[in-house]
């Protein structure tokens, strides 16, 4: 449901915002320090643009799965996916987390969603559905550039993969094709899930990190979306 | 002989023992029973793995043995598989079997048992088992897991058209599990009370990714599912074929037909496998494969195209000889040398074939819609020479190579263009001319038609003229025209002369076309025929000149309507003595004329026909705008002059002259006709198209007519529309007029005569009668006696019995006197009498009071009665209001006159009594009619009639009726 819910912005909106802050984002790591303000607005805008671009190849992923998961109202128990970053949190806890928590969250979770991602596109069978994924790894793949680039300008360090915590491309031992069709549609929705949490999240620090006179219009900004 | 005993009794011991081991074996329980029998359970391919030995077999001991197996599910009274397995067995063997099951095995129990026998298929009689060994149970479903759900079998892959058995598994007693295959609810059957299992026949491919079946419980979120993988069936690779180009290298191709790749299988894979050399490849791509030829070493080849799949492997064959599968490359390097006019030499390289080969190639040639083709060996150079081209002309050339000496297919084609040099114009252009006399001069108009690419054999730049003058004294001219002109104006100082047209190319000049002009006009007056035309043209004939023509021409205009004419021109040769000319300006409805000449040696034309027609003749869509003259009462007469017969659509033959008339009788001469209204007419018939009047005869006076005239030609006649109308005058009028007009004449004239005359006629036929008051007699008696003398006038009045009180006192006593002499008269109209003219009613006649008007022939009047005023019109209607009125106004105006001096009593004829009468009052006002008509006289009270108020009002009248109350 959540996959298919979403707002109704356009793409020409987003499409706009992120091709205009995209050529900034590597400048992130290699320029002076210009604050953490703009760096957290564009990964901000590319959280958005992300959540736009997987609305389109969700829909046809799931296609290409076949019932019962393209279905609207299909909503499986999440069996077989726990090692996937999971994106649902208490809101208290949500509130309560520190900004330098926050952001390796964000990372982490990409992090592995971006290596499960990729074991997707090694099995899709169709070319165009390839190119859609690689596409969509390359978009995320930046965001965990824009990510890492607010973490920098805040000085907080880059969490180091553990090893042997490394996916090797699929979520957890699938033991049939149906079950490893049931983790393709769970990476998808915490994916989703985690764009949209992301979205709050980097609004949550835009507002943080702006002068209150300038929060009021980022606020109104944020309303706006 | 005692080896022939020796061998008999060798024999028989052998068949004794034989029979002996037989009768043991039928008689004791088998000894070698299956033993140790093991199942073992595959779950991927869904098979029962048995393994079982034999015991008491002595060393090297062998025999063929039949085991029978039987398979129960769920319970072992339940065998649903029995199948004898024949074997050869071994000392020491163990025994392997296998059986598939449609239903995963994960479903049920199954329990395997068996037992043997002998293989005595070569000796009669029944066959002894051992003893069946016990039941062997194959249960997977202990170690199934600790999920409540199962949906078996897991992930498996079939081809498309497969009947599959698809269970679950329940393990917490729910019973309200429903499946679903691509979302579709299935309905199953219980095998009990945990187990459903669901049959799908021939399951159809739906995706790579497979179809997916799942079961969830009615309750909770459970869900567990397959993926039943369907894929398409193999196919048999067709069209396999293998050439090459250059024998270096086999290129083998084959149509796959469909793709059976899977998210759980790899698409068919190709091998090419060669039995000669026992080479073989796996082939990367999957509709073709290169063979590296060994040189030299192999010219036949055996191939065998393999495709395989998970479940599937197909085979095609191919046998050939390398030298018969070659397939050249296209030629290259085309090129032309020593292109002139009408040749140019091609010349083009190919690829080589080995050493010994020779190519056959084919030579195609493109130009002026046509194609010529010719095959030329090559080895490695090709050389073909095109002859009898036209100059000028783009060609297109092109060249493919075969094998010569095996033929197998033909080469791409290479294509090259060339294009031959001009030449001089091969002939004269077609020339003619059109001769006028402007101001006594000749002026030629020259026409020709432009050269055809054929006879140009270039672009023509000009035409060049000679004008030869035959006379010798006036020298020649010499004109050039540029080219695009096709004719010129040419004003010659003489008629006779010889004109020369060639036209110029680049490259020549072309022959010369020769007309000869001359001032006699020829044979103009050439009667014209008329010519019938087709659909496809006109066919012309013409009689064969007794001297010798060089030919004929026909001439005509294919806009005839136009000022331009466009002329056009036919040449023919001097046998012909027919032709059709077609084109495709000709219209239907136009007349073409057409003019044939022949041309003599010298060039001259001389008129020999002139033929007229049309294409298609159309009927008239005008009629002839008809003038009427003549009308009399019974002809008159239709003329249409100005019709052109030469200017319609058709050749005319006549006239129809349609006559409507009431009557609808026809006279003779003409014949009834009913037209497309259904009106009947007469028709008359003209047959001359030059007669162009009619006199319509045997008419009617005084009748209505409608007359049409409409020409008539061979295909039909003009519209029926605008009937012209007509009506005869009246038979006696013009006699009437005759007799009439001297009649006016005359009376007119003896009117004349008399008023010139009356003064005479007067005194001849009514002289004046006298005037007594005139008369010489009155004056003496006028100054003798009264001035007051009058004379009655008796034929105005009647006497009643009306009696006059005359009160005139100042004459009462000359009145007295003469009362014997000169008396009153009284007079009252006669009351049965009408009036129908303002004439006097009652007329008083008394000089006394008249004296003025007692000559005139009206009399003096009752005086009328002041008009009401309207607001008393109202109270008149009643007798007494209007009496009252009455009096009221009388009374005033009676103020005015002197009391005594007239009163009037009048008394009725009916001598009713006066009141009796006032209800018969009018009740309208009194109005100024001149004359009332009453018959009954009422009597007015006195005072109320009044006399006129002064002498000089002397007539006046009362009118006491209205005529809406009238007695009679």
């Amino acid at each position: 449901t959540h996959l298919r819910a979403w707002d109704s912005w356009g793409l020409l909106a987003c499409l706009c915002t992120v091709l205009w802050h995209l050529p900034a984002v590597p400048a992130l790591n290699r320029t002076g320090d210009p604050g953490p303000g703009p760096s957290i607005q564009k990964t901000y805008d590319l959280t958005r643009y992300l959540e736009h671009q997987l609305r389109s190849l969700a829909g046809t992923y799931l296609n290409y799965l076949g019932p019962p998961f393209n279905e609207p109202d299909f909503n499986p128990p999440r069996l077989g996916a726990e090692t996937l970053p999971r994106a649902t949190v208490n809101l208290d806890v949500w509130r309560s987390l520190n900004d330098k928590l926050r952001l390796t969250q964000n990372y982490e979770a990409y992090s592995h969603l971006l290596c499960y991602l990729r074991g997707l596109n090694r099995q899709a069978a169709t070319a165009e559905l390839r190119r859609s994924l690689a596409h969509f790894c390359t978009s995320l793949q930046g965001l965990l550039g824009s990510i890492a680039g607010v973490m920098a300008a805040l000085g907080y360090p880059l969490p180091q993969p553990l090893p042997g915590t490394e996916p090797t491309g699929a979520p957890g031992p699938a033991h049939s094709d149906f079950l490893r069709k049931m983790d393709d549609f769970w990476l998808l929705k915490e994916l989703q899930t985690w764009l949209w949490r992301s979205a709050k999240d980097f609004n949550r620090l835009k507002k943080k990190m702006q002068p209150p006179a300038a929060a009021v219009t980022l606020h109104l900004e944020a309303h706006g979306f | 002989m005692a080896l022939f005993s020796v061998s008999k009794t060798a024999f028989l011991l052998a068949f004794l023992s034989l029979r002996t081991y037989q009768s043991e074996v039928l008689s004791e329980p088998l000894p070698w029973a299956p033993e140790s029998l093991k199942v073992s359970v595959n779950t991927t391919s869904q098979s029962l793995h048995l393994q079982w030995t034999v015991h008491n077999l002595a060393h090297h001991q062998e025999f063929r043995m039949v085991f029978q197996i039987e398979i129960s599910r769920i319970k072992t009274s339940n065998v649903i598989w029995v199948e004898n397995y024949t074997t050869t067995v071994k000392w020491n063997q163990v025994l392997h079997w296998s059986w598939e099951s449609k239903l995963p095995l994960e479903c049920a129990k199954h329990f395997i048992r068996m037992r043997s026998a002998v293989d005595a298929a070569k000796t009669p009689g029944p066959r002894v088992w051992s003893s069946w060994s016990s039941w062997e149970e194959a249960d997977v479903q202990n170690s199934l897991g600790q999920d409540l759900l199962f949906v078996f079998p897991k992930d498996k892959l079939v081809e498309e058209g497969s009947n599959v058995t698809i269970c679950y598994v329940s393990k917490s007693h729910q019973n309200n599990i429903s499946c679903y295959l691509e979302g579709v609810r299935m309905q199953g059957e219980q095998l009990d009370p945990n187990v459903s299992v669901f049959n799908l026949n021939h399951v159809a491919f739906i995706r790579e990714t497979g179809t997916n079946i799942y079961c969830k419980p009615g309750q909770g979120d459970g869900i567990k599912g397959t993926v039943l993988f369907v894929s398409k069936v193999l196919q048999e690779p067709k069209d396999f074929s293998c050439e090459t180009q250059d024998l270096m290298t086999l290129n083998c191709t084959w149509d796959p037909g469909s793709d059976t790749g899977l998210l759980k299988q790899l698409s068919q894979s190709y091998t090419l496998f060669e039995s000669f050399s026992g080479k073989k490849i796996l082939c990367k791509h999957k509709s073709w494969c290169l063979w590296q030829v060994a040189p030299e070493s192999q010219d036949m080849y055996n191939f065998t195209l393999t495709a395989e799949n998970y479940l599937r492997k197909r085979s095609v064959h191919l046998l050939f000889h390398l030298t018969h599968r070659v397939h050249p490359m296209a030629p290259f390097n085309v090129l032309f040398k020593n292109v002139n006019a009408t040749s140019a030499t091609m010349t083009w390289k190919v690829h080589a074939i080995g050493k010994y080969y020779t190519l056959l190639c084919q030579v195609e040639l493109y130009g002026e819609g046509k194609v010529t083709q010719h095959n030329v060996s090559v080895k490695v150079d090709g050389v073909h020479l095109f002859s009898g081209l036209e100059p000028d002309t783009e060609y297109l050339a092109q060249v493919r190579c075969a094998n010569g000496d095996h033929f197998w297919k033909w080469s791409e084609w290479t294509h090259q263009n060339f294009t031959t040099v001009e030449a001089a114009p091969s002939e004269a252009p077609d020339v003619w001319r059109n001769v006028k006399i402007v101001q006594g001069r000749c002026v030629v108009t020259l026409f020709w038609k432009p050269l055809s690419k054929l006879q140009a054999h270039g672009k023509i730049l000009f035409y060049n003229i000679v004008i030869e003058y035959l006379d010798r004294t006036s020298g020649s001219e010499v004109l050039s025209i540029p080219a695009p002109a096709s004719g010129t104006e040419l004003p010659l100082n003489q008629c006779s002369s010889q004109i020369r047209i060639t036209a110029s190319n680049s490259v020549g000049t072309s022959p010369a076309s020769v007309l000869v002009v001359s001032r006699e006009p020829g044979n103009e007056e050439v009667e014209e025929e008329r010519v019938k035309g087709t659909e496809d043209g006109f066919p012309l004939s013409w009689n064969p000149q007794p001297r010798h023509v060089t030919g004929y021409l026909v001439e005509w205009c294919e806009q005839p309507r136009d000022p331009p004419c466009d002329l056009q021109w036919k040449n023919l040769g001097p046998n012909v003595t027919s032709t059709v000319v077609s084109s495709d300006a000709f219209r239907p409805g136009v007349r073409y004329n057409f003019r044939i000449y022949g041309i003599s040696t010298e060039r001259v034309p001389c008129l020999l026909a002139r033929k007229t027609g049309y294409s298609q003749e159309l009927a008239p869509s005008d009629n002839p705008q008809v003038v009427m003259t003549n009308l009399t009462s019974h002809s008159f007469t239709l003329s249409w002059k100005n019709y052109s017969t030469e200017s319609q659509p058709s050749f005319i033959q006549g006239y129809h002259v349609y006559l409507k008339s009431k009557a609808g009788r026809c006279h003779s001469g003409s014949e009834k006709a009913v037209l497309s209204d259904d009106a009947v007419c007469c028709k008359y018939k003209i047959d001359n198209p030059e007669q162009k009047t009619f006199v319509v005869e045997n008419l009617q006076p005084e009748s209505f007519y409608e007359f049409l005239v409409t020409p008539y030609t061979s295909v039909g006649e003009g519209p029926h529309d605008a009937f012209a109308k007509v009506t005869t005058p009246d038979e006696y009028s013009p006699t009437l007029i005759r007799i009439l007009l001297p009649t006016v004449f005359c009376i007119l004239l003896i009117m004349i005569t008399c008023y010139l005359k009356s003064q005479w006629m007067k005194e001849k036929c009514y002289p004046d009668i006298p005037d007594p008051y005139k008369s010489s007699v009155l004056s003496l008696i006028k100054s003798k006696e009264n001035p007051h003398l009058t004379i009655m006038n008796i034929k105005d009045c009647v006497p009643d019995s009306i009696e006059v009180l005359n009160k005139q006192e100042g004459t009462r006593k000359s009145f007295t006197e003469t009362e014997s002499t000169k008396p009153t008269y009284l007079y009252l109209l006669p009351t049965e009498k009408r009036y129908s003219s303002p004439g006097p009613c009652i007329c008083f006649e008394n000089f006394t009071y008249n004296q003025a008007a007692s000559d005139s022939a009206s009399c003096g009047h009752v005086p009328a009665p002041p008009k009401a005023p309207p607001s008393q019109l109202g109270l008149l209607t009643s007798p007494e209001n209007l009496l009252k009125a009455l009096e009221k106004n009388y009374m005033n105006s009676l103020g005015e006159i002197p009391a005594g001096e007239t009163s009037l009593n009048y008394v009725s004829q009916l001598a009713s009594p006066m009141s009796g009468d006032m209800s018969n009052l009018p009740k309208n006002p009194p109005e100024p009619a001149l004359c009332s008509e009453y018959k009954m006289q009422m009597a007015i009270p006195l005072g109320l009639a009044s006399p006129p108020s002064s002498g000089s009002s002397s007539l006046s009248s009362i009118t006491l009726l209205d005529e809406g109350e009238r007695y009679h």
